[in-house]
């Protein structure tokens, strides 16, 4: 009995639970706003115009567990559409195209990653060169106006419906969490993750290829931004130089708000699924109440810091009552995972304490 | 139980959820579907602008209001607060989820909230696009400012007209993918070509992505990088304000001629001070009044987008739906005002 209340006490104090509980929260809230918000059409397609963050928002969970930042997501994508559009505009077959953007977007990524991973810089400062050189060479490739006619084989991913009402966008984006979820959670490779996000001189003591995994977080986290773009197109049906342009924050607010540790070391893909299904949810309940854009900006910034105030006073007063700005990663990361905020595995024995 | 099958749990416990969520809740599903828009005589219109928070769209959807109150509708006014295409949708889908009568849109691309734009149509509604047009198959008529080769034109014409219409010239636009703008530059490059140009020189294109940071950094680079600089326009209202500014602080109002598209209210100052002698626009509570007029007279049939059809937008009288720099079809405001010291305090806007 003790421990069936212990485990329901765990799970009551994971994030995810209380993402859920806001979830509801929001959309009883949602409901009283309009009648509209409850109609299967509109749930529906709740999430299809956020998929496209979502992907980039998993890929850049990687990278942020492993204690790195990527903000040349939203760039990648750009650079990812023009390719795409520009081979399939001269002539290349579709398939072979839609290959091609995914290639280059892994391989940009790359670029982040041994930069990173190899030479040891500062991913924030790396990152902040290759989201202006990222965006620079996507108007080299695109200038203009775009190309906006793409064959219907490629745009279902984004922008197609089965029975004219479920969006394939939706389907795309819960295989990857459920994909992506599955190589964090259940993988040696999630599992070095979180050790080096922890830890990372740890890390490499035991034996952990820890250059190797840098370097393949961002690629994972370019691969994501490439997949992203594909959605993007088929749901906006326009490949842009500006495409995902200002998508930045809303990539960031969903892991962030998903419980991913900035710090690294912990947070769970299913987190950020369900930061995004808040987030989506909240603005869609504002927008048919038309409560004007700058509102829902306040509204989603105040939730954002909420969820950081909170999060953090949880996990430091189960830490035994140290107060967070005590927290000094590597030895408090270990406080973290007992907190339980995340599905990773426990490395104490890695700490060397 | 381990953490992994926790996570495991967890995560098929919330998938559960959301299928619940949605397919339990099928049963409300009917409750505010489509009335049929025949014989209603009150129609509930949304106007999407680029964005809101600037002057340009607030006066468009006080003019939509202000038509709108004249016919019986309802006009809703919403949108991003970035001008981004990708954000503009969420606001489409969200206006036809609320059955939308009409949706009158700036689009910020006009590819990218084309598929919204059609799925709201095959929901019932009629799209309207003004300012910024989407793709031809995703509205019934385009509202179309003054049209883009008087436009053009107008702008070379009063930077000319204060530097002897000699020496070299700057524009200073907003996004490189902004379609109104790139019409705009390509007349001003047609009217260029004229005789009486022929001694103005087109030197660079700077892009002030409609910030008035990023604005004022591309003016200043326009003064380092062209020393013998005569002349910018800028035909965005953001952008003429930044370069204004500039000027002024810079002590360059006497040197440089500035003109473009500018609100009174934002520019008045500069007009008076000499900093942008000449202004133009056009009168934009009139732009989103006569939008709400073709959205109603779409609405009720009047207007189906054939070239030739007539009708009265309110105070401002008859229209015609005509085929406006090779677009097709659109209903156009009228000629540019032009702000001067003498006239800008007549404006309000």
């Amino acid at each position: 009995m003790k421990r069936v209340l212990l485990m329901a006490g765990r799970l009551l104090a994971r994030w995810e639970t209380l993402l859920v509980i806001a979830i509801i929260g929001v959309g009883i809230w949602s409901t009283t706003l309009s009648p509209f918000f409850l109609l299967r059409a509109n749930l529906l397609d709740l999430l299809t115009p956020y998929a496209f963050i979502g992907l980039m928002a998993f890929g850049l969970a990687f990278v942020v567990i492993a204690g790195e930042i990527d903000i040349s997501v939203a760039s990648i994508l750009a650079v990812s559409v023009v390719c795409f559009s520009q081979l399939y505009d001269k002539g290349l077959n579709v398939w072979l195209a839609l290959v091609a953007g995914l290639v280059v977007a892994t391989m940009l990524g790359c670029i982040n990653g041994v930069l990173v991973g190899i030479f040891d810089l500062p991913s924030l400062a790396i990152t902040l060169g290759t989201l202006a050189a990222y965006q620079g060479l996507a108007y080299v490739i695109l200038p203009g106006e775009g190309v906006a006619a793409f064959p219907e084989g490629v745009t279902k991913f984004g922008g197609g419906y089965v029975d004219n009402e479920l969006p394939i966008a939706l389907l795309v984006l819960v295989a990857f969490a459920i994909a992506l979820g599955f190589v964090l959670h259940a993988t040696r490779f999630g599992r070095y993750l979180y050790t080096i996000g922890s830890n990372r001189e740890a890390a490499r003591f035991a034996g952990i290829p820890v250059a190797r995994v840098r370097v393949t977080v961002f690629a994972i986290s370019g691969f994501m931004a490439g997949v992203a773009g594909i959605v993007y197109l088929g749901y906006f049906g326009s490949a842009r130089a500006d495409a995902a342009q200002g998508s930045l924050l809303d990539v960031v607010t969903a892991v962030v708000l998903g419980g991913i540790d900035i710090f690294g070391g912990s947070g769970s893909m299913l987190g950020v699924f369900l930061a995004l299904v808040l987030v989506a949810e909240l603005r869609n309940g504002m927008q048919l109440a038309n409560i004007a854009g700058d509102t829902q900006n306040i509204v989603i910034g105040v939730l954002l810091l909420t969820a950081i105030v909170v999060g953090n006073v949880t996990r430091a007063i189960q830490a035994r009552g140290l107060p967070s700005g005590l927290r000094r990663k590597g030895v408090i990361a270990t406080a973290t995972v007992t907190a339980g905020l995340g599905t990773e595995p426990e490395p104490q024995e890695l700490k060397g304490r | 139980m381990s953490r992994k099958r926790l996570g495991l749990l967890g995560l098929a416990l919330c998938i559960a959820l959301t299928a619940a969520l949605v397919a339990g809740l099928t049963a409300s599903a009917g409750r505010a579907s489509q009335e049929t828009a025949a014989q209603k005589k009150n129609y509930k219109m949304f106007l999407i602008p680029k964005l809101i928070g600037v002057n340009v769209f607030t006066e468009n959807g006080k003019g939509a209001k202000e038509a709108a109150k004249e016919l019986g509708d309802t006009v809703i006014y919403n949108g991003p607060t970035e001008a981004v295409a990708a954000k503009q949708v969420p606001f489409i889908n969200t206006a036809s989820q609320q059955g939308a009568d009409a949706i009158i849109i700036s689009a910020n691309d006009p590819n990218a909230v084309a598929p919204a734009l059609k799925r709201a149509v095959a929901r019932g509604a009629k799209v309207v696009s003004y300012d910024g047009d989407v793709a031809r198959d995703a509205r019934t008529i385009f509202v179309s400012p003054p049209s883009a080769q008087a436009i053009g034109a107008f702008q070379v014409e009063w930077v000319g007209s204060q530097i002897g219409y000699k020496g070299e010239i700057a524009i200073l636009s907003a996004t490189p993918t902004a379609a109104n703008q790139n019409t705009w530059i390509k007349f001003m490059k047609a009217a260029l070509k004229k005789p009486k140009y022929r001694n103005m020189k087109l030197v660079k294109i700077a892009y002030g992505n409609d910030n008035p940071t990023d604005s004022a950094k591309e003016t200043q680079a326009l003064l380092q990088g062209y020393p013998n600089l005569k002349g910018i326009i800028s035909p965005t209202t953001v952008g003429v304000a930044a370069a204004a500014q500039v000027l002024q602080q810079e002590g360059k109002c006497k040197s440089i001629a500035l003109t473009g598209l500018g609100l009174p209210n934002e520019m008045r100052k500069y007009i008076k001070a000499g900093c942008a002698k000449k202004v133009g626009l056009w009168n934009e509570r009139d732009f989103g009044y006569l939008a709400a007029y073709v959205a109603h007279y779409v609405l009720d049939g009047t207007l189906t987008g054939k070239i030739g059809q007539t009708f009265k937008a309110g105070r401002l009288g008859k229209r015609t739906v005509v085929v406006s720099d090779g677009n097709r079809p659109v209903v156009v405001l009228g000629d540019p005002l032009v702000f001067t010291k003498a006239n800008v305090d007549k404006f309000n806007f």
